[in-house]
């Protein structure tokens, strides 16, 4: 190969971390029996929750972006995710799945359900080839640890958690001794740096939001993927039209309606997330004749019903501050749902 | 008159209950798991709101929030309050509903703000003089295809001095709700008053009955005396607001009078506590055919709009299903069938 031929891709300048169980797919392993048809369900079969393909697909239109998805699903799975994943034309850079036949052969039965000493290393180690200027944006879901998984990554590689509450952390969430060598060797090497800039947790279980305040305005709870492509417009990551199109999608494949959305979005106002320019954005995308938007509903209906849901709200009230996260505290979160430490009540 | 529409937004003045709006809120989060065709737009102080949602399993996509600083308490007169007060959680959600935001209104704060904020945005509907307030009690019998052991008392307070006319119109909207809430298709309607023969009553009862025995399209059964109610003999009791009024109360009353004597034989003797003891399934039992909270609240009838009153002590079960009644009106379009029923 000639040297003009080698054309390396560009180094991505944002990576989108997803998880796939209950924040990409809609899966029930509540009961065994769930377990087992979810087990052998054929790709087909399986539905993606509302909004997270278009989200994706629309979030890798710049090109310049790198799709990371780290699953708790036994990597016997693959082949029937992938080809899921291939249906809904989403294409990713990174894709791990949980060695439970590994775990289960050297007896490490804590690393069956336990989350943290999995997800991680895998995440720190994937940063480490990642360019130090490259923005996070985390996708993960409120069945299991992911909030403070992430919240804890986001902070190790900003150098904001020490090494002491660290191992603390990793003691107390039942880590075994190979994977916290894992998460310090692979910490060790990451630059320092502060990436992550959202961190979104899927309501799969209706959880309130007020039980991640705690983790501070990074973490922001969502009840649909239209929520999270909002705030992604407020952050620069994805132009009005292309929120538009999210909606759509969601309109047309999973019942949502101008009722929903726009409750959506007044939800996220209420929380204080700074979203009026947002709305702008899409008012402007709104205007002239758009066959998109007529699938939905008459443009002028989707205005008024925004807009009133903004001026309902009187002031604006301010946005949540900035904390920082006392992961020593909140270790119940990480713990698996059904350990008898794991606290169910909201943080204050 | 609101057409029938596929999602239906029902209104809930979040201020003014006994529990104070954290109670209405959870009653609305509830109804957003519960219910996917209903959305709950919640009226009243918004940080308040937000405050005991944020902590709560709600259903955001399901729920929205207008924001009204003011709210009318149970103490203060209506008429003054609202005059005072433009901008209390019950007149802006009058309002909302009149405007086409909602569909319907459910508030457990006071009655009189609630008819008169309906009386103020809303139209009454053609043929209908006078709203009426009615109430739901528990009674021996179960009727309609629900079992409902409730019967409804109307009017019992929005329309003090009824005419015939009124009476009529009462007769026909109670056996209109009572068919869409209860799925009992033929409610029996009667006349409340001192003794059940037709020329019984004072000349407005008397004059009500004659015209009630000639329509058609409802099953009129004549008149009944106060007995008549816990026995839950007709679904329907039509009466003025003044008598209506004496005769809650004074149900009410005895209701209280039992509890209380039940406490005291409780207190009193250890053979009156034994008792009480083998008796608690049966009380139990009873407890749930009589649970007003399954019902959630009574309606405001005689409006193009539906107002469900919710009981004060509504706690949030009991608010969920003020606001699925709610929904159940509209969905059943209570208005139009009441209409066609006064053109009978």
């Amino acid at each position: 190969m000639s040297l003009p031929d080698r054309i390396d891709p560009r180094p991505p300048r944002r990576i989108y971390r997803w998880d796939l169980d209950k924040t990409y797919l809609q899966t029930d392993f509540e009961s065994l029996r769930d377990l087992f048809r979810t087990a052998f369900q054929k790709a087909h079969e399986k539905v993606a929750v509302p909004g997270a393909s278009a989200l994706i697909r629309e979030l890798a239109e710049q090109g310049d972006s790198r799709l990371c998805i780290v699953s708790g699903s036994p990597k016997q799975m693959r082949a029937v995710l992938e080809e899921k994943l291939k249906l809904d034309g989403v294409q990713w850079d990174e894709f791990v799945l949980k060695d439970n036949v590994s775990n289960l052969l050297r007896g490490r039965f804590r690393a069956l359900r336990g989350q943290v000493g999995y997800k991680l290393p895998v995440i720190l180690e994937s940063r480490i080839h990642a360019p130090v200027e490259a923005e996070e944006v985390l996708f993960g879901d409120d069945a299991e640890a992911d909030a403070f998984i992430y919240s804890l990554y986001a902070d190790l590689i900003a150098g904001r958690v020490d090494e002491r509450v660290l191992s603390q952390v990793l003691e107390a969430g039942g880590v075994y001794p190979d994977d916290v060598a894992r998460v310090h060797e692979a910490w060790k090497k990451i630059p320092v740096a502060d990436p992550v800039r959202r961190i979104f947790i899927h309501l799969d279980r209706l959880t309130p939001p007020a039980h991640f305040t705690a983790y501070g305005p990074r973490v922001v709870p969502i009840f649909n993927y239209f929520q999270a492509a909002l705030v992604l417009l407020a952050d620069g990551h994805l132009t009005a039209p292309q929120v538009l199109k999210i909606a759509v999608e969601m309109v047309q494949t999973a019942g949502h309606n101008i009722i929903t959305l726009s409750n959506s979005f007044q939800d996220l106002l209420r929380r204080g997330l700074p979203l009026q320019q947002a709305a702008i954005a899409l008012s402007q995308a709104m205007e002239g004749p758009n066959a998109l938007l007529k699938a939905m509903r008459p443009v002028p209906d989707i205005l008024a019903a925004f807009s009133k849901r903004l001026a309902a709200l009187g002031t604006q009230p301010p946005p949540p501050k900035v904390q920082a996260v006392d992961y020593v505290s909140l270790i119940s979160h990480a713990l698996p749902r059904t350990h008898k430490g794991r606290s169910t009540k909201p943080s204050t | 008159m609101v057409g029938k529409p596929q999602h239906i937004t029902i209104a809930f003045d979040v201020m003014g209950s006994d529990h104070g709006p954290e109670e209405v809120v959870r009653g609305a989060a509830q109804l957003s798991l519960e219910s996917p065709h209903i959305h709950a737009l919640l009226v009243g102080d918004r940080p308040v709101i937000d405050a005991a949602l944020a902590g709560i399993k709600h259903n955001g996509e399901r729920i929205s929030v207008h924001h009204a600083a003011d709210f009318v308490g149970m103490d203060e007169k209506p008429g003054e309050a609202l005059a005072r007060k433009p901008e209390s959680s019950v007149a802006v959600a009058a309002r909302l509903v009149a405007e086409g935001e909602a569909h319907a209104l459910v508030s457990a704060g006071n009655t009189g703000a609630g008819v008169l904020a309906c009386k103020r945005h809303f139209q009454l509907i053609p043929g209908v003089r006078r709203a009426a307030l009615a109430t739901v009690y528990p009674t021996r019998g179960v009727r309609g295809a629900k079992q409902d052991p409730f019967s409804l008392i109307l009017d019992v307070g929005a329309t003090v001095e009824a005419t015939a006319e009124d009476l009529v119109a009462f007769a026909v909207m109670g056996s209109a709700y009572a068919r869409i809430i209860s799925r009992n298709e033929r409610p029996k309607v009667a006349l409340l008053s001192n003794g059940i023969e037709p020329q019984k009553g004072p000349p407005r009862v008397v004059e009500a009955h004659q015209r009630l025995s000639q329509m058609t399209g409802l099953n009129f059964t004549g008149n009944v005396e106060g007995i008549d109610i816990p026995r839950g003999t007709v679904d329907v009791i039509v009466t003025d607001g003044f008598v209506g009024n004496v005769c809650l109360k004074m149900l009410e009353g005895v209701h209280d009078t039992v509890m209380e004597l039940a406490q005291y034989a409780y207190k009193e003797s250890l053979r009156w506590r034994a008792g009480l003891a083998m008796l608690s399934s049966g009380i139990e039992r009873l407890k749930d055919i009589t649970d007003w909270e399954q019902y959630g609240g009574a309606p405001i009838l005689g409006f193009d709009r539906i107002f469900i009153k919710a009981h004060g002590r509504s706690k949030a079960r009991a608010i969920a299903n003020a606001g699925k009644v709610a929904a159940k009106a509209v969905a059943n379009e209570l208005g139009t069938a009441i209409q066609e029923g006064l053109a009978r």
